[in-house]
């Protein structure tokens, strides 16, 4: 599945920069995030709950920051697992100036492969429950940043 | 041909012929069945499984540390720990082989990769959700075709060294250049592409067990949801080292078979494993997702098919190459001598001069299987092919499809028909069956009122399916399951007072056995069926048998009841004859009695004869009166029918539906017509599922896209239209009591009749051929398409 978007935050690009590639900030706007533990500086690790449908599963996602040019590009490697189900996804932001002055605009682009039960039984429900979950992580990601501005 | 077996006992006795309520139903309708998740032990602990997300991927660890720790776990049992044991590869009855747990690899999403054991279901269930397995995954392989090409990744590397490609066997019958012949010098030659999908019995009843090792006595009980009790009994010995004597397999009552319940599953061994280590009984039971995902699916064959005619419209010869895709491992439950099952049957019901099949199986990440989904043996696969490829060949040469069959049908004078694939259809009369079908639904009215509709531009078909079944499996010559000849048993025992019981080595999940099966003991003996207590499904009582699919509970077991019968009626006659003080030879049997010939009113009951056995029998007679019986039938039977469906296709959304379906059926002499009916309703609503709603997908990663009711749609009775019956009858020279078999019929006849009608409805537009299932999406493309939607 390929998702992309574009989301405009009142902000300028060094501070959206920051705050999307430290964890203990965007981990607290991830869907069903639990906890975060940082093994490097480019290395997280994420446990998270996330339920489709009927099926709830905790997943354990590990994130890798492959590749990054601040304050303007960062590439996203996850690969997760729960019992029965796995998600191996590959994101990519580039940052870049929005439509007011002081703004950024956030484009965004994101192959997902999701396995295993969630994908088998939750087959049509995936797409549009991605789809909210990344909805509200943008919503979350921006109100933060706005909020601590 | 007459529409009813003659009757040659009493409603009372209620032998052949009678319409006989089925002796287990009262428990049934009362909901006092006992299936094998109503059964609890004393002592009993759960088991649960762990499967994989991947459909194909390398296992880098797993970590049960977790789950250990949880309240009530008693164990985890993953591939290494049975590697240990040699027991992480079990043999197939197809002569493959398939993981039980894998040790370094996973083949297909929703495979089994470890075994957690609890105090509880719940503790079982939420222990799976703490073993931690890591995993690679690697590069899924879905296209059979694609698995064929000679650089395709090999996915079965522990085959031989010969053996290094995706390429399990070649199949082949009848003779492939006198048939290349016959097509070049044919007027024409009309070629069809059939895909029947991969589907999934779907019973209501998922897998399930007990397994219940007594360290102390060394002694297994097994107690499991199977069509073949016998044959796990024999699979489990060899597997597990525990001697047959030691092991005893228990069935229960069973909610739907459909051929799912005849391989035995990674999760039964992991059972067995887990109850020979902890000493207790200790239960599996699948849920629908599991069922779905992970068990023996059936179909999944690529033919191709061509036709040879002459300008006449007279069959010259057929062509078959397909392709059949059997997931990772070849665990179809075919006799070993038929890796395609016998689907060499695809010459169908008609005069063919020479025909070749060959046929290719090939893995992919996908389960395994190849089971029969009620069919004998990949029947389904080769009538749909042939039912639509007549019907096909008939409009390609301008013949009306019903006269077209009519042209070619074998003659009722030409049987024991001898096909070029080498079968020997022991009877049958086609034409009569297909006129009486034409007869009851009205044909010639509704070509014309189709011919109106067209004209105002209204969609409505009209498809027909002649098919001839094979059943029976079978004689001993050809037939083997592991080596197992495909014999079946029945041991009768009459009691002193003329009551009796009969056990089998069949096993019915829902075919009215313990109805049938009296009857026919009934028949042979004049016994009243409420007095024959039919048993079955516990190895250490009854005979062996090798179980019930393909329709063989009545050409095998049947036939052998109905002989054990005539062995016991052979010793009363000697009785009879010591107590009436007459010569054997001078006794005649009728209507349940010995009669002295010539004076009727010297005469002796079959009870007064029981009771004689055990209280007066003649010097130097062994006391009792039982016999066994294990039958080796001489040849298969073939049933047969002419099915005819009436479709309206409803433009707007592209729904099919099916206004009028007359079944017309030929199982030889029927036992009981009532059961026979039920079979018949039963196996058309299995034929209707597929043709329109059924099919298993995957996405492009391998992960099933049907493993819930919510996208594999069965049909209910909403769904469900009305079936109009009849028979005809013509019984089986070679059996006994000249049945053939039912079960499955029409299973096997339903969908072309429903397909051919649906193209039928769309020729005037192109439409050549649909494949199943014909959802309202696909027709409703093909309407746009075509620019009517």
């Amino acid at each position: 599945m390929e998702f992309s978007g574009a989301v405009d935050i009142p902000a300028s690009r060094e501070q959206v920069f920051a705050f999307v590639t430290d964890p203990n900030k965007v981990g607290g706007c991830g869907p069903g995030v639990e906890s975060i533990e940082v093994i490097d500086p480019t290395h997280f690790r994420a446990k998270a709950k996330v339920g489709v449908g009927f099926i709830t599963a905790r997943f354990v996602v590990d994130l890798e920051i492959a590749e990054q040019q601040p304050p303007d590009m960062a590439i996203i490697k996850a690969h997760g697992q729960a019992p029965g189900s796995a998600v191996d996804a590959l994101g990519r932001m580039n940052l870049v100036d929005g439509p007011e002055p002081g703004t950024t605009t956030m484009l965004w682009a994101a192959e997902v492969s999701i396995s295993g039960m969630i994908a088998s039984v939750g087959s049509r429900l995936v797409e549009g429950t991605a789809n909210k979950m990344i909805g509200q992580t943008f919503d979350c990601v921006r109100a933060k940043i706005v909020a601590g501005r | 041909m007459t529409a009813e077996t003659e009757l040659q006992t009493t409603p009372e006795v209620g032998g052949m012929g009678h319409s006989k309520k089925r002796k287990e139903d009262p428990r049934f309708i009362r909901g006092q069945g006992e299936y094998i998740e109503d059964v609890v032990l004393p002592n009993m602990v759960w088991m649960d499984i762990v499967r994989s997300p991947y459909a194909h991927a390398k296992i880098k660890s797993i970590d049960a540390s977790e789950a250990l720790a949880m309240p009530g776990v008693l164990a985890v049992i993953t591939g290494k720990d049975l590697e240990k044991a040699g027991l992480h590869w079990m043999p197939t009855l197809a002569g493959d082989k398939q993981m039980v747990l894998p040790v370094d690899t996973v083949m297909y999403q929703a495979q089994e990769v470890a075994a957690v054991v609890a105090e509880t279901r719940y503790q079982a269930a939420d222990a799976i959700q703490a073993v931690y397995v890591d995993y690679e995954p690697l590069p899924v392989l879905l296209d059979p075709f694609e698995a064929m090409q000679p650089d395709a990744q090999v996915l079965r590397p522990d085959r031989g060294p010969d053996k290094q490609n995706n390429h399990i066997w070649h199949w082949e019958s009848g003779d492939r250049a006198a048939t290349d012949a016959a097509l070049a010098a044919s007027d024409k030659v009309v070629p069809i592409d059939v895909y029947i999908p991969r589907i999934h019995v779907a019973s209501i009843e998922t897998c399930g067990c007990i397994a219940d090792f007594d360290p102390v006595r060394g002694h297994l009980d097994f107690h499991v949801t199977s069509q073949a009790p016998h044959v796990y009994r024999t699979v489990i010995s060899l597997v597990s080292g525990v001697p047959e004597s030691n092991i005893r397999v228990k069935t229960h009552d069973i909610g739907g078979g459909f051929g799912g319940k005849v391989p035995v599953y990674p999760g039964y061994v992991c059972a067995i494993v887990a109850s020979l280590t902890l000493g207790r009984p200790v239960k599996w039971i699948e849920d629908r997702s599991e069922n779905l995902q992970a068990d023996s699916f059936a179909r999944d064959y690529h033919v191709h098919a061509e036709l040879g005619l002459t300008d006449d419209g007279t069959i010259t010869g057929l062509r078959v190459k397909t392709l059949a895709d059997h997931g990772y491992s070849d665990a179809a439950a075919d006799p070993s001598a038929f890796p395609a099952g016998l689907f060499n049957v695809i010459t169908g019901s008609y005069q063919m001069p020479q025909a070749f099949v060959e046929v290719d199986g090939a893995y992919t990440n996908k389960p395994p299987g190849g089971v029969a989904y009620r069919c004998s043996f990949r029947v389904t696969e080769a009538v749909q092919t042939i039912e639509q490829l007549v019907d096909l060949a008939a409009r390609e040469v301008g013949m009306d499809p019903a006269a077209f069959r009519m042209k070619n049908f074998i003659r009722k004078d030409q049987f024991p028909y001898h096909t070029p694939t080498g079968w020997d259809y022991d009877s049958g009369d086609y034409h009569a069956a297909l006129q009486k079908a034409l007869d009851m639904i009205g044909y010639d009215d509704l070509r014309k009122e189709q011919a109106e509709k067209r004209a105002r531009g209204e969609l409505m078909g009209i498809g027909i399916s002649s098919f001839t079944e094979i059943v029976g499996a079978g004689p001993s010559h050809t037939f083997d399951l592991i080596g197992i000849k495909m014999f079946d048993s029945a041991e009768i025992r009459v009691h002193p007072t003329g009551s009796a019981i009969i056990r089998i080595g069949v096993q019915t999940q829902g075919q009215g056995h313990e109805t049938t099966f009296a009857q026919i003991v009934a028949e042979e003996l004049g016994i009243p069926m409420d007095k024959v207590k039919v048993e079955y499904g516990d190895t250490d009582t009854a005979p062996y048998g090798l179980g019930t699919y393909a329709s063989r509970s009545t050409p095998t077991a049947g036939a052998a009841a109905s002989v054990a019968s005539r062995k016991i009626r052979e010793k009363a006659r000697l009785i009879a004859a010591h107590l009436l003080e007459a010569a054997p030879d001078d006794l005649e049997w009728t209507n349940g009695k010995f009669t002295v010939k010539g004076s009727p009113d010297r005469s002796k009951t079959i009870a007064e004869i029981a009771f004689a056995a055990y209280t007066n029998h003649p010097q130097g007679m062994e006391a009792g009166l039982e016999a066994t019986d294990y039958y080796d039938p001489p040849n298969l039977t073939f049933p047969f029918g002419s099915y005819i469906c009436v479709v309206d296709i409803d433009k707007a959304t592209g729904q099919v539906k099916v206004r009028r379906f007359v079944a017309v059926d030929d199982c030889g002499n029927i036992i009981n017509p009532m059961i026979v009916d039920g079979q018949i309703h039963g196996g058309l609503t299995m034929g209707f599922a597929p043709a329109l709603y059924e099919s298993i997908t995957y996405d492009e990663l391998g992960n099933n896209q049907a493993g819930t009711f919510m996208d594999y749609l069965i049909p209910t009775a909403v769904e469900t239209p009305r079936w109009e019956l009849e028979k005809t009858i013509t019984p089986s020279p070679h059996h006994p009591i000249g049945a053939k078999g039912v079960g499955e019929s029409a299973t096997v006849g339903a969908p072309p009749a429903i397909v051919n009608a649906v193209v039928d409805a769309l020729s005037h537009l192109g439409v050549r051929t649909i494949d199943i299932p014909m959802t309202p999406q696909k027709i409703w493309a093909i309407l746009h398409e075509k620019g009517v939607a």
